[in-house]
């Protein structure tokens, strides 16, 4: 029977339709709301439940990153198409709801402040957990912090787990799924743990909502560290273009002078996450920050986009034309030396003051943020972590005084390095240590709790077999190459190598030996480096 | 009836035809000049051993292992993946498990032509096998292990695991006859000559075909013995064809006393079989583990004689519990078989060639190269028969 209202109602449409597209005609589109793409794009399967609620959809929290995953997902398993009813591209189409799933159903920063590592792409975080079953249940093929940085319904929950057998039906066979019965512990233990330690209703996101929002539209002073390259210092200027928005340009250098230039956009997510991708130089960065609850720090991880083992651990902090002090660099000296200091902050006004035993020799150099001195360090300075001055503003905790390093650690303390290359997708991952000095502490036992840690200091480096198969199986010949001066490990090609035994690949097991000489005497400090093979499916959170 | 694309030449296939028709005479002469390997006709009538296995990118070989060559290769339809086979009581048609795990193929190996095929996915059911296909040893019926999901409009929903049962007359679109809810993790199957289906999961267990009643044959993981650890079991390769068995093996701790201190136990490798002659169950330690071993089996010449392998092939007196001999293998092999007189190792997998071993001195005999890609996980099927 014909529906006179519904065949009303669809001329209508059918009529604003055309009128739309005239209007589109004359003028830019007007890109449709996020409820529309998600009508146009969504809805095919995902019911509606309620006013601006889809089955499924909005029974989940998740990081943008998160959401960005499912939505590519969507894309490439089940053929989803993102749609644009005013006629804009496909891409910015799921951009748009990446943005909109963040802000209206992300995470607040205290629940994803414990595993910003997997945002940052931290790959040689150890985790851990706090069951053995969630170790071997969830976080033997991913992270455990891809899991924490969810939030669900029960039913959700029980969703995912049928999800994951459904998609990888291997799970309840591989090592650690064929010893249980996997699928009754999933949905019987571990969907009722998920739901009770990660519910989709939480105070902290309930606050959050309601928290403030703030303009990101600023200039920043940079201090930071990138492990193989150093301390650095520098500048990002921000200007806001609408909707969370940003430009961004990028100015800075590493204390060998080397500089780090570019720009590039930023979008914020969720009122505190702020993602960026730069240019700076010939190489292509992505900023993963966090921004403190004030809007007054943005702070997380810059690193390279095709090898994000590089990265550039990064304090950013607005100039709001207040004083500050935000680094010293080096963070570390020793009684008895003489040397130089970079003193990086903001405005800095007045004279710099060390603390008792460190005396200001010369300033060599200064601007508005920073200061370039020359020190001399009493043999009777105390050691320890101290603050400092510039005229009346202090950081705490700025600099380290030493008297003798006392023992080398080398970090990571376990790192994996992939071998790559080889015209296989996969380029090599490297393997980057630092160095770290520590002193006894007031025991005088090197080993114990209250070591002093003082800093990264240059050492040489080499590697050694970790294990009497790493020597029958010659790792050393066929891992790869590290670099002596830098702490920089280079794996080798990837594949089988004929020239190995069992033609296997170019796997290693490596002890990492970081020396330094003090007083003319060496001291060495280890690591563990695992070369292994390429990881062949690398989405944003692992 | 359709014919796979054979990797040979229309003209290849004639030849191949031919050999098995009255133009035998003229087959000889123009297969030899199209280099088909099939041999001459008075010794395609003398029982030989021959290997069946399925390499990327999905193509099934008969390998003639007297001759050691490939004597006919099919290419299969869809995907490459696990390439699990069993073969029809009188080895002339391969069930192949392929197609990302989902499709069943019956291949006569000799022309390629296909006999069967089923495809296990229906509807908005999803169905994956892991490894588990055999058939039953009147060759009526196949049999699978299936782990379905359904796939619905906005989510997967999971469902129990059963046993397919295919009537191997079934054609070539063929759904099962019978189904039956089956434990879950079932990795590998074989059938007893009394027609009984064992399925090695968690447990090994006896499926009654007709009525679905399952128990279970031998106890794994559920052993209960308190001087050993849980059982842990990884195989896909159902290989105990040439031993009419069904073999796997496990590794475990063994344990001083029943204080279960792991500082002090052993760490051995076991085996456990299934006689598929008689049903009788077996699961014995016999020897220690050192090193990882993907697959093993006794040699069908002296079953005191336990072979096993991935990047050395090693010999264990199963009795004495300690390992005779070991070699350096070229390259990672997973899949261990044997000649029928046990004279001959054949190791497959991993790349593209079989090698064989002379299984007394453990010296390498010789390789088999494969046209194509590599075995992955494919298991191996050696059998004697006319060619």
């Amino acid at each position: 029977m014909l529906n006179i209202g519904k065949l009303t109602r669809a001329m209508s449409l059918l009529a604003l339709t055309c009128s739309a597209q005239v209007i589109a005609e004359a003028s830019p589109p007007v890109p449709s709301s996020p409820r529309e793409i998600i009508v146009a794009s969504c809805s095919g399967c995902h019911a509606q439940n309620g006013e601006g609620r889809w089955f499924r959809i909005s029974d989940q929290r998740k990081t943008p990153e998160a959401w960005q995953m499912t939505l590519v997902r969507m894309e490439l398993v089940h053929q989803a198409k993102f749609v644009d009813p005013a006629g804009g591209d496909s891409q910015a189409a799921l951009r748009t709801l990446v943005k909109y799933f963040a802000d209206t159903q992300g995470l607040a920063p205290a629940e994803s402040a414990p595993y910003r590592y997997i945002l940052e792409q931290e790959l040689n975080t150890i985790e851990q957990h706090d069951t053995e079953q969630f170790r071997t249940m969830c976080a033997r093929c991913h992270t455990g912090a891809r899991v924490a940085l969810q939030r669900r319904t029960e039913d959700e929950w029980r969703n995912l787990v049928h999800f994951h057998l459904g998609q990888f039906p291997t799970t309840e066979y591989q090592m650690m799924g064929r010893d249980r019965d996997w699928l009754g512990l999933a949905l019987n233990e571990v969907v009722p743990y998920l739901n009770e330690h990660f519910p989709l209703q939480t105070d902290a996101w309930q606050q959050w909502q309601s928290a403030s929002r703030h303009n990101f539209e600023a200039s920043w002073r940079v201090v930071g560290s990138m492990p193989g390259r150093g301390a650095f210092s520098g500048t990002m200027v921000t200007a806001a273009k609408g909707d969370d928005h940003y430009s961004v340009a990028f100015n800075g250098q590493f204390e060998d002078g080397e500089t780090l230039e570019g720009s590039g956009s930023a979008v914020v997510y969720t009122g505190y996450e702020w993602r960026a991708s730069l240019k700076l130089g010939d190489t292509r960065y992505r900023q993963v920050l966090a921004s403190t609850s004030d809007g007054g720090e943005l702070t997380g991880r810059m690193f390279q986009r095709e090898h994000s083992e590089w990265g550039l651990r990064m304090q950013a902090v607005r100039d709001t034309g207040q004083s500050s002090v935000l680094a010293v660099q080096p963070g570390h000296l020793r009684t008895g030396s003489e040397g130089s200091l970079r003193i990086v902050g903001t405005n800095l006004k007045g004279d710099v003051n060390l603390g008792p035993g460190l005396k200001v020799l010369e300033t060599v150099s200064r601007d508005k943020d920073q200061v370039l001195v020359r020190f001399r360090a009493e043999a009777t300075a105390a050691a320890g972590a101290r603050a400092i001055k510039v005229g009346a503003v202090e950081l705490a905790d700025a600099i380290t005084v030493f008297g003798k390093i006392d023992r080398l650690a080398v970090e990571p303390a376990y790192a994996v390095g992939r071998v790559g290359g080889n015209e296989g997708s996969q380029p090599a991952v490297q393997a980057i240590f630092e160095a770290i000095a520590w002193g006894a502490g007031d025991d005088g036992q090197a080993g114990t709790a209250d070591d002093l840690r003082i800093g990264p200091v240059t050492a040489q480096w080499s590697v050694a077999p970790y294990t009497e198969q790493a020597v029958q199986d010659q790792d050393l010949r066929f891992a790869g190459q590290m670099e002596k001066d830098s702490g920089v490990f280079t794996p080798a090609a990837a594949g089988p190598n004929p020239e190995r035994k069992y033609q296997t690949n170019n796997a290693g097991n490596l002890k990492v030996i970081a020396t330094i000489e003090q007083d003319g005497k060496p001291m060495q400090g280890d690591g563990h480096l695992m070369v292994t093979v390429q990881r062949w499916n690398n989405p944003p959170i692992r | 009836m359709y014919k796979v694309n054979s990797v040979y030449t229309n003209a290849g296939v004639a030849c191949r035809a031919a050999m098995f028709g009255l133009l035998a005479t003229v087959a000889i002469s123009g297969c030899a000049e199209k280099e088909n390997p099939v041999q001459a006709a008075d010794e395609s009538a003398t029982p030989g051993d021959f290997l069946v296995v399925v390499n990327r990118p999905n193509t099934l070989h008969l390998v003639d292992l007297k001759q050691r060559k490939v004597a006919n290769s099919c290419q299969l339809p869809g995907d490459f993946g696990p390439a699990t086979v069993a073969m029809s009581p009188d080895n002339r048609v391969a069930y192949v498990l392929t197609n990302r795990f989902e499709n069943i193929y019956g291949v006569d190996v000799d022309t390629c032509e296909i006999r069967f095929s089923a495809r296990q996915s229906q509807g908005d059911e999803r169905v994956k096998s892991i490894g588990s296909i055999a058939v039953s040893p009147d060759g009526r019926e196949v049999y699978t292990h299936q782990n379905p999901t359904r796939l619905l409009i906005d989510r997967y929903e999971v469902q129990p695991t059963r046993i397919a049962v295919f009537d191997t007359a079934g054609g070539l679109d063929a759904k099962p006859v019978r189904t039956f809810v089956a434990p879950r993790q079932i990795s590998i199957m074989a059938t007893g000559a009394d027609g009984t289906l064992y399925l090695g999961g968690r447990d090994i267990y006896a499926m009654n075909v007709q009525t679905g009643e399952t128990r279970i044959a031998l106890a794994s993981q559920s052993v209960g013995d308190p001087l050993e650890s849980p059982r842990d079991s990884l195989t896909v390769w159902p290989i105990g064809g040439v031993n009419h068995e069904m073999v796997r093996m496990y590794s475990a701790a063994r344990f001083k006393d029943a204080s279960q201190d792991m500082e002090t136990a052993d760490y051995v490798w076991g085996f456990e079989r299934i006689d598929l002659a008689t049903g009788v169950a077996e699961a014995k330690v016999f020897g220690p583990l050192e090193v990882v071993l993907f697959s093993g089996m006794a040699r069908p010449s002296d079953p005191n004689q336990f072979y096993a392998a991935l990047t050395q092939l090693k010999k264990f007196d199963v009795a004495s519990q300690q390992e005779l001999q070991s070699v350096d293998l070229e390259h990672s092999y997973y899949c261990v078989n044997f000649s029928t007189d046990g004279s001959e190792v054949y190791l497959a997998g991993t790349f593209n060639d079989i090698a064989i071993y002379d299984a007394d001195s453990l010296e390498k005999l010789g390789n088999i190269e494969l046209p194509g890609g590599d075995m992955a996980l494919a298991n191996t099927q050696v059998f004697s028969r006319a060619l």
